[in-house]
């Protein structure tokens, strides 16, 4: 009898090592370009490329980072993302939120041929419309500056947030609306009033995905930013890779600057990320 | 007797329900729906973006495929996305399989599985640029240890796309998060049914974990796609000194068509490419969804 067990337990000792060692694996693999990317950030350049590789910088050279950064005026990028994260930052949270409200908490004619409309949009190319978008904004003269990245984000271009605030609404008890509205609250109060404040965590969700598009994105700003003077992180990265090219522990140095921010706001917010993720997927497709 | 004076209300609530999405009705006429149409409109054009649009009829189509590099660029899109969106499955699949065993430390396993697709896409094209650098990244250093001489990666021809996808499978991370989320809503008696019954491992992934993770497969399947359609940056940046290099094997139609706009500024041109573009990515989704019928399992529906 207690052989048996002991066979057991060794087995399920055996199959969980084998497990882990998979695990590990993966994990060593998917980590390296990480570790790398962090390690050649703090070595010389000669360190850098030297063969056989040098593993462990020596010495480690932390002053790559001041060198890099004013070298390429990088927290001027860095300011220039934060601007427009916290305009669309704006935008998102008021559109979407009311646009999700229309589509979640009242019941309307029409309102779920709209939102089939709405999720369809997403997939459509977006090279499918960029032309005549371009020759609009430059028509108003908008184009140099952020102003046609932020404008469309307090008209509702942000179907993912507007999807997400809706699954959300849809969760709230409807007799939270009907108390308010046997009191006398109109709509626009109840969605002020006592649905907003409900929503916290996911109005919170959308403000970090957000934050995360604007803090990756390369396209918009490609298209529609000339100005050195106005590059998000993400041109100023190219920028750096371009100018030099040789001095790879810089070109290093800098995406380490650019991921780390991403990456801490990870691991404060680790719960958020993956549930804003999740409910895309399992969340209802309307 | 009922109707009478429920219609007021009706009314008011389809006033108010369309005021609540008018931000976003806006929009889509504004940014959507206007530049769609416009698209179809310059695509029969010759227009430069200064002087007004000029008709020229099917020129730009015919014009088009006549155009090796319009050949090439749709060539290679779809060779990175045949390739890349069933290697991607797999990988996010296969990652979100081994995140679901119950082992210890599992939250640690899965934020290192997660982490490569948060980091910033500019900032992973510079890494894999370095660590597969043909001369001295690390990736040949190593392959050199085992006495592998390592290809040009992507500064050759044959490997700049192979390299691509790798640089894709790197951050799964995204899908791997809802394939994950999906096999944890999967009722555990299913499986303990089955296994009375007596299927082994391979029968209760082929026979339950995919059945009900179908909906969730096609959801990132399409996701994917439209990504695929549109995959830029990554070729952007990597070959930014060269771009659509080495050779053309990395001119993605995207790329090719904003090249034609904004350098060029062949607007009539490349709104031509854009509608082609809708076209196949409008035909694909049909046929997706025409096939979903067959392979994807709603449980609702019994």
């Amino acid at each position: 009898m207690s052989v048996a067990i002991n066979r057991r337990t060794r087995h399920k000792l055996g199959a969980s090592a084998g497990k882990h060692a998979v695990l590990i694996l993966v994990s060593v693999v998917l980590g390296f370009p990480l570790l790398w990317m962090a390690l050649t950030s703090l070595k010389t350049n000669h360190q850098a490329l030297a063969v056989p590789p040098v593993w462990i910088p020596h010495p480690f050279v932390w002053s790559n980072y001041p060198d890099f950064i004013s070298a390429v005026t990088f927290p001027r990028f860095v300011l220039n993302t934060l601007m427009y994260a916290a305009t669309t930052i704006v935008g998102v949270c008021i559109s979407s939120s009311l646009v999700a409200y229309g589509f979640s908490r009242i019941r309307w004619r029409g309102r779920d041929f709209l939102f089939k409309v709405m999720v369809s949009t997403l997939l459509i190319p977006f090279f499918a419309t960029l032309i005549p978008l371009f020759v609009m904004y430059k028509r108003f003269d908008m184009v140099g500056w952020y102003l046609p990245l932020i404008v469309p984000t307090f008209l509702g271009s942000s179907i993912f947030s507007t999807f997400l605030l809706r699954q959300f609404f849809m969760t709230l008890p409807q007799s939270v609306s009907d108390a308010a509205r046997v009191d006398g609250a109109n709509e626009f109060t109840i969605f002020t009033r006592v649905i907003l404040p409900m929503s916290k965590p996911a109005l919170a969700t959308v403000i970090l995905f957000q934050f995360v598009y604007c803090w990756n994105d390369y396209l918009g700003p490609l298209i529609y930013i000339d100005n050195q003077v106005w590059y998000p992180v993400s041109l100023g990265l190219t920028l750096i890779l371009g100018t030099y090219t040789t001095n790879w522990p810089w070109v290093m140095a800098a995406a380490c600057a650019a991921t780390l921010p991403i990456v801490v706001l990870f691991f404060f917010a680790q719960r958020t990320f993956i549930a804003g993720i999740a409910i895309q997927g399992t969340g209802d497709k309307g | 007797m009922r109707k009478g004076p429920n219609r007021p209300r009706i009314q008011r609530r389809t006033r108010n329900g369309l005021l609540f999405v008018s931000p976003w009705l806006i929009g889509f006429l504004a940014f959507f729906a206007y530049p769609f149409f416009a698209t179809i409109y310059y695509s029969f054009t010759n227009f430069n973006g200064v002087q007004s649009p000029k008709w020229v009829g099917f020129a730009n189509y015919t014009a088009l495929f006549h155009d090796p590099l319009f050949g090439t660029s749709l060539f290679n899109t779809l060779f990175y996305t045949v390739f890349e969106l069933p290697l991607s499955t797999a990988a996010a699949l296969g990652l979100a399989l081994l995140l679901n065993q119950n082992v210890r430390g599992r939250g640690i396993y899965r934020t290192i599985f997660y982490i490569p697709s948060i980091v910033p896409l500019v900032a992973s094209c510079l890494i894999f640029v370095w660590i597969f650098n043909p001369a001295t990244g690390i990736v040949n250093d190593l392959l050199n240890d085992v006495h592998i001489q390592g290809p040009g990666w992507f500064f050759s021809i044959a490997w700049s796309k192979p390299s691509l996808i790798l640089l894709g499978l790197w951050g799964v991370g995204q899908p791997m998060v809802i394939y994950l989320a999906g096999l944890q809503s999967i009722p555990a008696q299913l499986y303990e049914v089955a296994a009375l019954d007596g299927a082994g491992a391979w029968h209760r992934f082929r026979h339950i974990t995919i059945p009900m993770l179908s909906p969730v497969i096609l959801f990132n399947v399409i996701l994917q796609l439209v990504a695929c359609f549109s995959y830029f940056t990554q070729a952007q940046v990597i070959e930014g000194g060269d771009i659509g290099g080495p050779g053309t094997s990395t001119w993605f139609y995207v790329q090719y068509l904003y090249e034609q706009a904004f350098q060029f500024l062949k607007l009539g041109y490349s709104s031509a490419m854009a509608f082609f573009l809708f076209v196949i990515s409008a035909i694909v989704m049909v046929l997706l969804f025409r096939s979903s019928s067959r392979w994807v399992y709603y449980a609702s529906e019994g």
